[in-house]
């Protein structure tokens, strides 16, 4: 028994212990420990979670199904896929963008859902505009009315002390019985109870287009969005604006002190956030769906905040969590029509990785004392442990 | 029974560093002990494990003869032993006899049933127990409504409450004015009279000297030596405590002051609740001058350094930097205009300890070529200056300019702050506790660099609570007494008695 | 005008017992976002509790209420737990904990009501179907002019909620473990120093602001919702944590607060109903305790002092 705890613990410094490696293995080892419990999850409700895990990616094009549809094939599955990555990769850069100038975005839904109704209004019922000019007009408002909504939040925390945590739920709330109060007077579609679907040519996926015998769904959002995240990073890391807002965001006492003007940066940080809140909004509502459902708040919005925290608020780490957790989302519908786990479990695999990525911190820390001290002392260790050197 | 307190062979590690290396040391009944070292030498580790907060990793304890195992400061005041920390473990809104009742707390029973915490009991419990040992407070007074002096008071009766006979006192000295030293010295004495036994916690030779019977030193966590303090010179602990010679006594040579650099006339500054804490103060430093401000810690001094440097906005009055007045400017303008600021807390103000070596040395200078280049910083350039600045200042750290600050030791990280201000070569220089929690070696090294900007003509505005540190570097000095400067004056001109007596408010010493 | 005080105050109390659960663990120095989630679970667990004995226990009997509210304290307090672990053994970021235990609340009350209903019910829902507490009125007092009103049409659960709230405020403010706890949220070394374990007092206050949470939740789903599903987790865990805010984390102030958000709520109902709007301006009036929550935020944020060691992870030894 003792004996096997030796070989866990020294398995595990082997894999975590390297500390510049940390960023990723840790990460990826939260990942695999939610999955395992998952997994669990699923046997205990009596499917098998290997096939059930295997529904997923083939949910998501990434396998291919045993059979298709007139028209569809992995590659459209796949297409589908990226129409629902778009929004969270948007909506998670949102949240990492804040979580670096050292806030917390959790109004990422409202912002997205405030988005996508001004679109909706001002630009996707218009009629008569050419496609490029419908879709440029979506993007611009979307981002406008983004930015506008998180620059707000900025505000009130620099002028007023308000807590953003706090004021963006508050607003969460405040957007969502407003909109839903508009599309109820408005713009309410009575067979969907939705709003009224958007113009064709306001769509920032094109439907069901013609291909090799194919139906496709091209997302064009998704190019924007990969592209978007590696200018994030060099903005973040190679410039000096990315320099004063992760100053701000570590230390903005040592900020200020440095002449950094901390509240402006503050705000602009929380602009950025919600510009890309705002994208997420318009290629959701706009892109993903074409309408907007009333008195509900897009989920994607608080999953984001998951696949920040699990990708170290680094674009590039964005990235590739945020792949992981849609695929989670859209390869639950195909999962649970073929192996009967309820479509909820995905929200709760995501809540569990959220634990565990809570976690990571610990993690490193125990697995750097183990390394340290060595298998044997570890618990003498820690009954002496000390957060600092210090006299 | 020989001795009251026994540690033999004690030894305790930490990821990186051993704090104590099979230390034995041997405490009398009723003696004053002095246990001396430097930062970092091991000497409040050592006192925490007898207090309970640490357990050691080899060794024991044995208390009046019997050998314990202390796993918890409660243990420790069953076995009558008492620490006052250096940092206070005091709660801000409480009452003085709150905090001091705080874990023993006496109850009543409200209806004859509800047990509920007796106020008025514990406030008369500390009323009696403060007159029995002169240690004069008011315990319906809430702490942070006091001065260091009295806390340090609450501290001590939090001890005696608890019916401590082992006393431990962690440096406390550091942060009071001579005369409340003498006064502490004094209680600390009578406290032995009455049969306490008291362990001291000091790096200050002379009051050691003063108070102590013996003295064990310790250096980089080994015991080098235990002395009788009456047959030992200050000089031979000072030798046993650094492990080699002492550094060369500091030459500070006579220079011409040159013109007035920094003005400040009619300041005021309010705090958050809008109550004065600077209040109409003026002085003026020269280049080539060590302007120091004396005072006890809370007199405004740090937030007179604050508001000159912008980061505190002032709420009357003038700056004055090289003629021009920076009032209005905000903190980046004030840094160009020729501003280098030292703050006292290196960890939250001077330095993001997130950031690596590099990104801190460039702190204040990213925006400026060639460091970045319309908005775009520059790598290369960057790693450069870091290297550059890491060996003129002599950094030292695991990885170089690629080092987290964080991870860094205290003294190092405070030459990174002190390397990047100077390099900034501007007129002004405001050093506010420069050598706070540095160890000897350290703060000869500080001192000497804050000398020689002196004579590279510098203006110096020294802000500190060590007396030592003022008598021994400045040319004048203004003493800051509830915000009020009260005496400036020719430091030459002036005791440390005379200083201490205008630091507590004494008019006319 | 009755009706918006008797409806004010059934909203109002409950988010008011859910505050002074906050006011327990942040003045122990644990940030608590995860009050939203603690309510949402402790509801699910008393909702649970009635599908679950309805063949033993008359449905809307006094026993089933009663055993329905201490099963949903004790469905908030363990679910509680999750957070005491993240935030006081595992270090985590304490803003992080709450908002990730909020969502996993959500996620896994959703899967399981789905799960368990088709089991207990026969029919496959995302609902509990509850029915509406008991109301009473007490007698003589609400027969006093004016004031009276107060006493009337009162759910059973507001008067436990009163009565939960004085013993509350006792314990806080005047025993031994009120002055401990509350000296654990300005300098928790002190508190380590005296010899008290600032980890147990620290759980100890979670754990209360579980139970009182899990209570508030009850209180909703037999009240305004009158069923568990998802739509329980409306924000009212942060209109609390909002009221424990403008109350600068004591007791008496936080009720003022939540007595302004049921009140805003209550009477902007009232004058939907009175001007004969239509349905859609319902979603207007929801709109009101939120935005006078920001509001009040602006305006009280500036001078408010939260407890000094709040959302710091204590760590024994730590100077």
């Amino acid at each position: 028994m003792k004996k096997g705890k030796h070989l866990i613990q020294r398995g595990l410094i082997l894999l975590l212990g390297n500390e510049k490696t940390q960023p990723i293995t840790l990460p990826l080892f939260a990942v695999f420990l939610s999955l395992l419990l998952g997994m669990v999850i699923i046997a205990v409700t009596g499917a098998n979670p290997v096939n059930a895990y295997q529904n997923l990616l083939q949910g998501c094009g990434i396998l291919p199904k045993p059979s298709y549809a007139a028209y569809k094939n992995s590659f459209t599955d796949f297409t589908g896929f990226l129409n629902a990555w778009t929004p969270m990769l948007f909506a998670s850069l949102a949240v990492a963008v804040a979580l670096k100038a050292g806030m917390f975005n959790i109004g990422v839904s409202g912002q997205m859902l405030i988005s996508g109704f001004m679109a909706s209004i001002l630009a996707g019922y218009a009629d008569g505009l050419s496609g490029l000019t419908a879709k440029f007009l979506v993007l611009l408002v979307g981002i406008a009315v983004g930015m506008l909504s998180g620059g707000l939040v900025g505000w009130l925390k620099y002028r007023f002390r308000v807590n953003e945590v706090v004021s963006t739920i508050m607003l969460n709330y405040i957007l969502l019985y407003a909109v839903s109060f508009c599309i109820h007077m408005w713009y309410i579609n009575p067979v969907s109870r939705q709003s009224a679907p958007v113009t064709q040519a306001s769509r920032l996926t094109l439907l069901d287009v013609s291909a090799g015998g194919m139906k496709i769904d091209i997302p064009l959002g998704i190019l924007l969005a990969i592209g978007i995240a590696f200018l994030l990073r060099f903005l973040l890391n190679r410039t000096t604006f990315g320099f004063e807002i992760r100053a701000a965001g570590k230390s903005p006492e040592a900020a200020r002190y440095a002449g950094m003007q901390v509240g402006k940066n503050m705000v602009l940080a929380m602009m950025l956030s919600g510009a890309l809140s705002g994208l997420a909004g318009v290629t959701y509502y706009l892109g993903y769906f074409g309408s907007i459902r009333p008195k509900v708040l897009p989920a994607v919005g608080f999953d984001a905040i998951a696949v920040a925290l699990l990708g170290n608020s680094n674009p590039a780490g964005v990235i590739l969590s945020s792949f992981l957790i849609s695929i989670l989302e859209k390869g639950n519908t195909y999962m649970s029509s073929r192996s009967g786990v309820p479509g909820e479990i995905a929200s709760v695999i995501t809540g569990i990785l959220l634990l565990v990525s809570a976690c990571t911190g610990y993690i490193r820390y125990r697995i750097n004392r183990l390394k340290e001290c060595g298998p044997n002392t570890e618990e003498k260790g820690r009954k002496g442990r000390r957060g600092e050197q210090s006299v | 029974m020989e001795y009251m307190v026994e540690m033999r062979h004690i030894t305790k590690r930490f990821p990186g560093i051993v704090a104590n290396d099979d230390v034995t040391i041997q405490i009398r009944p009723q003696e004053i002990f002095a246990l001396l070292g430097e930062n970092g030498a091991g000497k409040s580790t050592l006192m925490s494990m007898l207090f309970g907060m640490y357990e050691p990793d080899d060794g024991e304890i044995w208390i009046r003869g019997e050998r314990v195992r202390i796993t918890s400061p409660n243990q420790a005041a069953g076995l009558n032993i008492g620490m006052v920390h250096q940092h206070f473990k005091l709660v801000q809104n409480f009452t003085a006899a709150e905090n001091i009742v705080l874990g023993t707390e006496p109850v009543k029973r409200l209806f004859g049933a509800l047990p509920c915490f007796d106020k008025q009991q514990a406030e008369q419990q500390i009323r009696d127990l403060s007159h029995k040992y002169g240690l004069e407070i008011d315990p319906a007074k809430r702490i942070s409504d006091m001065d260091v002096s009295a806390r340090q008071r609450v501290e001590i009766l939090k001890m005696l409450y608890r019916r401590a006979e082992i006393l431990i006192f962690d440096e406390p000295t550091a942060v009071l004015t001579p005369q409340e030293i003498r006064f502490l010295l004094e209680i600390i004495r009578e406290l032995k009279d009455q049969g306490k036994t008291v362990i001291l916690i000091s790096h200050k030779l002379e009051e050691i000297k003063q108070i102590a019977d013996r003295c064990a030193v310790l250096n980089h966590g080994r015991l080098t030596a235990v002395r009788d303090v009456k047959d030992t010179s200050t000089r031979e602990m000072a030798a046993l405590m650094i492990g080699n010679e002492l550094p060369e006594p500091m030459e500070k040579k006579e220079i011409q002051v040159s013109r007035e650099i920094l003005r400040v006339e009619h300041l005021t500054v309010e705090n958050k609740n809008h109550l004065p804490v600077v209040r109409d103060v003026s002085f003026s430093v020269r280049g080539g001058e060590i302007f120091a401000v004396a005072g006890v810690a809370g007199n405004g001094q740090i937030e007179l350094a604050d508001a000159i440097a912008g980061l505190l906005k002032a709420k009357d009055g003038g700056i004055y930097l090289n003629g021009a007045d920076i009032s209005q400017f905000n903190v980046k303008r004030r840094i160009v205009s020729g501003l280098s600021y030292i703050p006292e807390d290196r960890q939250t103000t001077g330095l993001v300890l997130d950031f690596s070596l590099a990104d801190n040395l460039i702190l204040k200078k990213y925006g400026r070529e060639p460091f970045s280049r319309r908005g775009i910083l520059n790598p290369d350039e960057i790693g450069r200056y870091a290297e550059e600045l890491i060996g003129r200042y002599d950094i030292r750290s695991a990885r170089g300019k690629r080092t987290l600050v964080r991870s860094m030791s205290g003294g190092n990280q405070q030459k990174a702050v002190i390397g990047r201000e100077i390099d900034l070569q501007n007129p002004l220089l405001i050093f506010v506790q420069p050598t706070r929690g540095l160890d000897i070696g350290a703060i000869d090294k500080i001192h000497r660099q804050i000398l020689k900007e002196r004579e590279a003509g510098k203006a110096i505005l020294l802000i500190s609570l060590e007396l030592d540190e003022i008598m021994k570097l400045s040319d004048t000095v203004g003493v800051i007494y509830n915000g009020t400067m009260t005496r400036i004056s020719d430091a030459k001109s002036l005791t440390a008695d005379q200083i201490g007596a205008y630091m507590m408010g004494v008019k006319g010493a | 005008m009755n009706r918006m005080i008797i409806d004010g105050l059934a909203f109002a109390l409950p988010l008011f017992i859910m505050a002074v659960g906050g006011i327990y663990s942040e003045q122990s120095g644990i940030t608590n976002l995860a009050l939203e989630g603690f309510q949402g679970v402790g509801a699910f667990t008393g909702a649970l509790f009635v599908i679950m004995s309805a063949d033993v226990l008359k449905p809307g009997s006094l026993p089933q209420i009663l055993l329905a509210f201490a099963a949903a304290m004790a469905g908030g307090a363990v679910y509680s737990l999750l957070h005491a672990l993240l935030c006081i053994r595992f270090r985590a970021n304490m803003v992080i904990s709450g908002i990730v235990i909020n969502i996993l609340a959500m996620a896994v009350t959703a899967y399981l009501t789905k799960q368990l209903n088709p089991l207990l019910t026969g029919a496959p829902s995302d609902k509990f179907q509850l029915g509406v507490s008991m109301r009473i009125t007490i007698p003589v007092l609400s027969n006093i002019p004016v004031l009276g009103v107060v006493f009337k049409d009162l759910y059973l659960f507001e008067i436990w909620i009163v009565l939960l709230a004085v013993i509350a405020w006792f314990i806080l403010y005047k025993s031994r473990f009120g002055l401990r706890l509350r000296a654990c949220g300005d300098h928790p070394q002190a508190v380590d120093a005296a010899g008290v374990r600032v980890e147990r007092i620290r759980l100890w206050a979670v754990l209360v602001s579980g139970a009182l949470s899990g209570f508030a939740g009850m209180c909703f789903a037999y009240s305004i919702s009158a069923s568990f599903s998802s739509a329980i987790y409306a924000g009212y865990g942060y209109l609390a944590i909002a009221a424990m805010i403008f109350g600068n984390w004591k007791i008496l102030p936080a009720l003022g607060a939540c007595l302004l958000f049921g009140f805003a709520r209550s009477g902007g109902n009232e004058i939907v109903l009175l001007l004969q709007m239509p349905g859609a301006y319902a979603d207007l009036v929801m709109i009101l305790p939120y935005l006078l929550t920001l509001l009040l935020l602006v305006f009280f944020s500036g001078n408010n002092q939260a407890p000094r060691a709040l959302g710091e992870v204590y760590e024994k030894g730590k100077r």
